[in-house]
């Protein structure tokens, strides 16, 4: 390197430190400015202190139109509690969001609330994430027992003791279009869809869905979009008596002839019969139905703000029971939880926590109109939630709710979803035979299930 | 490294150079076809950003019409608006630039020392902690990712502007830049300084350290750069979203929005400007400092 | 260089290190002045390195204190015989092959244009090195947004031109193209500044003398440039190949590794079992392995310098 030459450049180097000097004189009096505003921050970020006392932190994982809806409730909450400084953030929904509460807690900095998914709790609890809820405290928030839907409740419940309280039960929902079964014969006197007990029935009815609306009888994302394949392929595999995983996800019980059974009847579904696209991811799907090119949309409850924005002529019922005949009845669905991460138990945070969560299951009513059906029983059983329609339509489907099997490699958005979802929705799209996904299903879960659980 | 002949004048540092007299003026054509696909190119190089800040400036609802058009119907500043007084932005400039000054700071100095210690110090073991130290270069700063956040856990440090700057600061290749530069400074001042009973920490302090100011900027450039806009470590330790620096705070965004892409946008691009505003400044200084590290050979 | 020429008793001393030199009284200021980069050193360098070998030999949880039980040699052998770890590791090197042949010709050809033209040197640099100080986040928020289907400037563009636009970052087989092309945008002005200082050091009288013998400009660039190019080259593709081994950020960013995790690097393999499955002591035996990847690499590559520097 030329030393002596950057040395010997004096002139240079002057007139260029010189202007450098000035700008970085006046970026340090604006940093200064920002210090002097941000002086909290400073002290939290080399002290490690909270930021500002008395601010409820609060953790979601509500995109769209869930998002939008949760903004309401907690404005609702500002206004209520005007003295309370709330603090929110939204992550994205799945492993990501997890992976941040669980780093956060263990950096002992959470959020005073955060959702969790029913089925992400045992997990969460085995790695001691979080904290439990003393029912002296519950009970002065009046949020006893009674209040809940008994087994949303009883997934909340570890041992006796309570780790977090149900906020919804997020069914699979079988979505219509009025207009296009009307015309297909579907709808009985009353104008509600005919049951479809039977997988002839449903194919039946998929038939003469396509008929009317000249592309598709039922659309089910696939392209990228594993959670729904897996609830698909679940609630069928429910109504077949069918489990996957035992003993904490150690053991793998998958029925492989019932596994191929629901698989099969997808690919004669999508592949023989062509009533269902094969190539569809989630946005996509949204679109045929929102356009009325196909008859029938098979999605979670919380697309029904989409479809009424849309102006689609459209309703929603309980997922049909094709395979569980009498008493039998099962579909895929996941419960929202509102939980307290674990932070030392503080008392007056335990309580800002619960001031929250009451605020919000108070407003359980908004909650529902996005869809979910509120666990919470002072405005699940009112009058006006059962004149909600569609959504009380399928209010059912909470007693019917089979959420994910424990493991620590299993929950809402996990590997095990990932896992099953892709071979299903390989065969969804011609990909794959049946038989060889349940393969690819069998030896995917043995690998986690060997693993060692590290909760 | 060239292979010039040293009789002919050396034209490289001149203006001539710039001039198409003193180059190749046979191919004026070719030259000006050069000059038009480059034209071309450059121009397509700079949509993304372009579209960036025409996206910002259209309200939230005319970023999803399709078709797309650049064309902006209502023009607003509105979605910077938005940004700023949500107010995390203000809180992720200033959590970068302490973390980065910090670690800038604390590299030049701690590097230099250690640096001058091994070029110009005796003590025994000099040559063996020179290899130690440079064999750091070698370890990829991904593979310490799972034993620091033990480290900082088992401290209670997590979530503090400790965690993020202190594991930055030991960078061996700045000790070897500043090696290497050390050790092509002429001897004389400090020789006799140290007759006259100047102690090293004077000499370095008041005659090595001045004398290298281009080593100074230059590690202490890359290395409030390649801070600023450190992702992963970060965020791993930063889950408090008081303390996010902007690239934890903007990865936090992804996905949230929703369809507000103008709102994006402008959270993306205020993002991005204390380092555009400050390339934009410092352009030659930068060009040159990466020209002159004699990496081009 | 220059030598000592100060009267007095004090033993002349040549600059910079040497072993075999006359035994010195030792400078007790050096250990402190080494003292602070050392301990940062060794409390975040060394220390975490030798840490994480130990953590791979046990089963560590994340949200566990403690080694965790003995694992031996399992969690090695578990990456080894592990599907995911292999696609991991071909992700990797699918985005090396895919980014570091464009940003190395791309590069070179945008300087060579830019050293013919006359004037507007400074608009050239702008707009290749401009996306360069951008941080990754922005990066990714602002092609994310470019990639988006049906409203992104991507698909509307080749529609305009009646190509059916793929799914970008949501389909498997574009998804590491689509985060490639970001990526050559993105880091190619860093290149063409060194190609482009390169070039300005090539002496204009040997293009001058290859002009009087006849070549026209395309052989004065096969004879003459790029052969004097041949070091900057090498480095600037040896530097892309190890910058690439290290991918995470844009991936993690506009894929998060997926589609079903098509496009997971080994980074984000190591960061997903670690932090995501929480099993640290599998995550540590990971990185471990790509540890040793790594080191091949800068092996090949001091190899490479070292030979070119012998035959220069």
């Amino acid at each position: 390197m030329a030393q002596v030459d950057h040395i010997s450049s004096g002139t240079d180097a002057d007139r260029t430190g010189l202007s450098r000097r000035r700008f970085l004189q006046a970026s340090l009096l604006g940093a200064g400015g920002l210090s002097l505003a941000g002086c909290g921050t400073l002290e939290a970020g080399l002290a490690g202190t909270p930021v500002a006392p008395g601010t409820v932190t609060f953790w979601d994982l509500f995109g769209g139109g869930d998002g939008a809806r949760m903004q309401q409730m907690l404005q609702g909450f500002t206004k209520q509690y005007p003295r309370l400084e709330l603090q929110h953030i939204t992550l994205s929904w799945g492993n990501p969001y997890y992976t941040k509460l669980a780093l956060a807690t263990i950096g002992d900095q959470p959020p005073d609330v955060g959702v969790s998914h029913a089925s992400r709790l045992p997990t969460l609890h085995g790695a001691d994430l979080l904290q439990e809820l003393p029912a002296q405290a519950l009970s002065k928030h009046g949020l006893t027992p009674d209040k809940f839907n008994p087994k949303a409740l009883r997934a909340c419940t570890f041992n006796g003791k309570l780790f977090g309280l149900p906020l919804d039960t997020h069914p699979f929902v079988l979505f219509y279009n009025t207009d296009l079964c009307k015309k297909a014969g579907l709808l009985d006197a009353q104008g509600n869809l005919a049951a479809m007990d039977s997988p002839e029935a449903f194919t039946d009815a998929l038939v003469r869905g396509k008929e009317a609306s000249g592309q598709w009888g039922a659309v089910a994302s696939i392209n990228n979009d594993t959670a729904t394949c897996w609830r698909l392929f679940q609630s069928f595999y429910s109504q077949l008596g069918g489990q996957m995983l035992q003993q904490e996800g150690t053991q793998v019980v998958m029925d492989d002839a019932k596994a191929l059974q629901v698989l099969t009847f997808l690919k004669d579904l999508s592949g023989t019969r062509k009533l269902m696209p094969q190539d569809v991811d989630y946005a996509g799907g949204i679109a045929l139905f929102a356009n009325g090119r196909s008859a029938f949309y098979l999605q979670g409850e919380w697309e029904i703000t989409t479809f009424q924005l849309a102006k689609t002529p459209f309703s929603m019922t309980l997922f049909p029971n094709v395979f569980g005949g009498e008493g039998g009845y099962a579909v895929q669905a996941d419960f929202h939880t509102l939980v307290v991460p674990a932070a030392g138990n503080d008392d007056a945070r335990t309580d800002r926590a619960l001031t929250l969560i009451r605020s919000l299951l108070d407003q359980s009513l908004t909650w529902a109109e996005g869809g979910h059906v509120p666990s919470w029983q002072p405005v699940a059983e009112s009058s006006k939630y059962r004149e909600l329609k569609p959504q009380s339509n399928y209010a059912a489907a909470s007693d019917a709710a089979v959420i994910d099997p424990p493991g620590w490699y299993s929950g809402s958005g996990s590997n095990f979803e990932v896992i099953i979802g892709s071979a299903v929705g390989s065969v969804l799209a011609g990909q794959a035979e049946p038989e060889a996904a349940v393969r690819a299903m069998r030896s995917g879960l043995e690998q986690y299930a060997d693993t060692p659980s590290p909760v | 490294m060239s292979t010039a002949v040293s009789e002919v004048p050396d034209l490289r540092n001149t203006k001539e150079r710039s001039t198409a007299a003193s180059y190749d003026n046979r191919h004026k054509t070719f030259n000006r076809l050069c000059t038009g696909v480059l034209i071309a190119f450059s121009v397509l190089w700079l949509v993304p950003i372009f579209w960036a800040l025409d996206t910002a400036v259209k309200p939230n609802a005319e970023t999803t019409k399709i078709p797309t058009t650049w064309f902006i119907e209502n023009p607003t500043l509105e979605s910077f608006r938005t940004v700023l007084e949500a107010g995390d932005i203000w809180k992720w400039y200033l959590s970068s630039f302490i973390t980065s000054t910090a670690v800038a700071a604390g590299t030049v100095l701690t590097a230099s020392m250690a640096a001058y210690a091994i070029s110009r110090l005796h003590f025994r073991g000099r040559n063996a902690v020179f290899f130690f130290i440079l064999a750091g270069i070698m370890i990829p700063v991904q593979v310490l990712i799972v034993p620091l956040f033990r480290e900082f856990d088992a401290v209670n440090l997590l979530n503090t502007y400790w965690a993020v700057i202190l594991p930055q600061i030991p960078t061996a290749i700045a000790v070897f830049i500043f090696v290497q530069f050390f050790n092509g400074l002429p001897k004389e001042l400090e020789e006799a300084a140290r007759v006259d009973g100047a102690s090293s920490w004077r000499i370095y302090r008041t005659i090595v350290m001045p004398l290298s100011r281009p080593a100074v900027s230059a590690v202490a450039i890359f290395t409030f750069v390649w801070s600023w806009n450190n992702l992963l470590w970060p965020l791993l330790v930063l889950t408090n979203p008081n303390l996010m620096t902007i690239q934890v705070g903007l990865s936090s965004q992804i996905g949230n929005y929703g369809i507000r892409y103008a709102d994006i946008m402008a959270s993306a691009l205020l993002g991005g400007l204390p380092l555009l505003a400050a390339f934009l400044l410092f352009q030659r200084n930068i060009v040159e400092g990466i020209a002159g590290t004699g990496l081009k050979g | 260089m220059t030598t000592s020429t100060v009267a007095g008793s004090r033993a002349k001393t040549p600059a910079g290190p040497r072993t075999g030199q006359r035994p010195q009284r030792t400078d007790r200021s050096a250990y402190w002045m080494l003292a602070p980069f050392v301990a940062l050193y060794v409390l975040f360098v060394i220390g975490p390195t030798i840490y994480a070998f130990i953590l791979s030999l046990f089963n560590g949880s994340l949200v566990r204190g403690g080694l965790g039980s003995f694992a031996g040699l399992s969690n090695y052998a578990n990456a080894l015989q592990s599907q995911d770890f292999w696609s991991s590791v071909w992700h990797t090197l699918l985005f090396t092959i895919l980014t570091t042949p464009p940003l190395v010709v791309l590069a070179f050809f945008f300087a060579l244009l830019a050293d013919r033209a006359t004037r507007g040197r400074w608009f050239f640099r702008l707009a290749f090195f401009a996306p360069y100080v951008l941080p990754s986040a922005v990066l990714s928020l602002i092609w994310i947004w470019i990639y988006t289907p049906d409203s992104g400037l991507a698909s509307d563009f080749l529609g305009r031109i009646g190509v059916t636009a793929p799914g970008w970052l949501g389909d498997p087989n574009w998804a590491m193209i689509s985060v490639a092309i970001a990526t050559v945008w993105w880091t190619l002005g860093f290149n063409f500044v060194l190609y482009l200082a390169g070039l300005q050091d090539i002496p204009r009288e040997l293009y001058e003398a290859a002009a009087i013998d006849g070549a026209g400009p395309i052989q004065q660039i096969r004879r003459i440039t790029i052969p004097l190019l041949n070091r900057t080259t090498t480095l600037v593709a040896i530097l892309q190949v190890i910058a690439s081994l290290k991918i995470f950020d844009q991936i993690y960013l506009m894929t998060q590794g997926g589609p079903n995790y098509s496009t997971r690097p080994a980074l984000e393999y190591i960061y997903d079992e670690s932090f995501t499955n929480m099993r640290i002591g599998y995550g540590a035996a990971v990185s471990m392995l790509f540890f040793i990847l790594i080191l091949i690499a800068s092996f090949v590559w001091l190899a490479i310098v070292r030979q070119q520097g012998r035959t220069a």
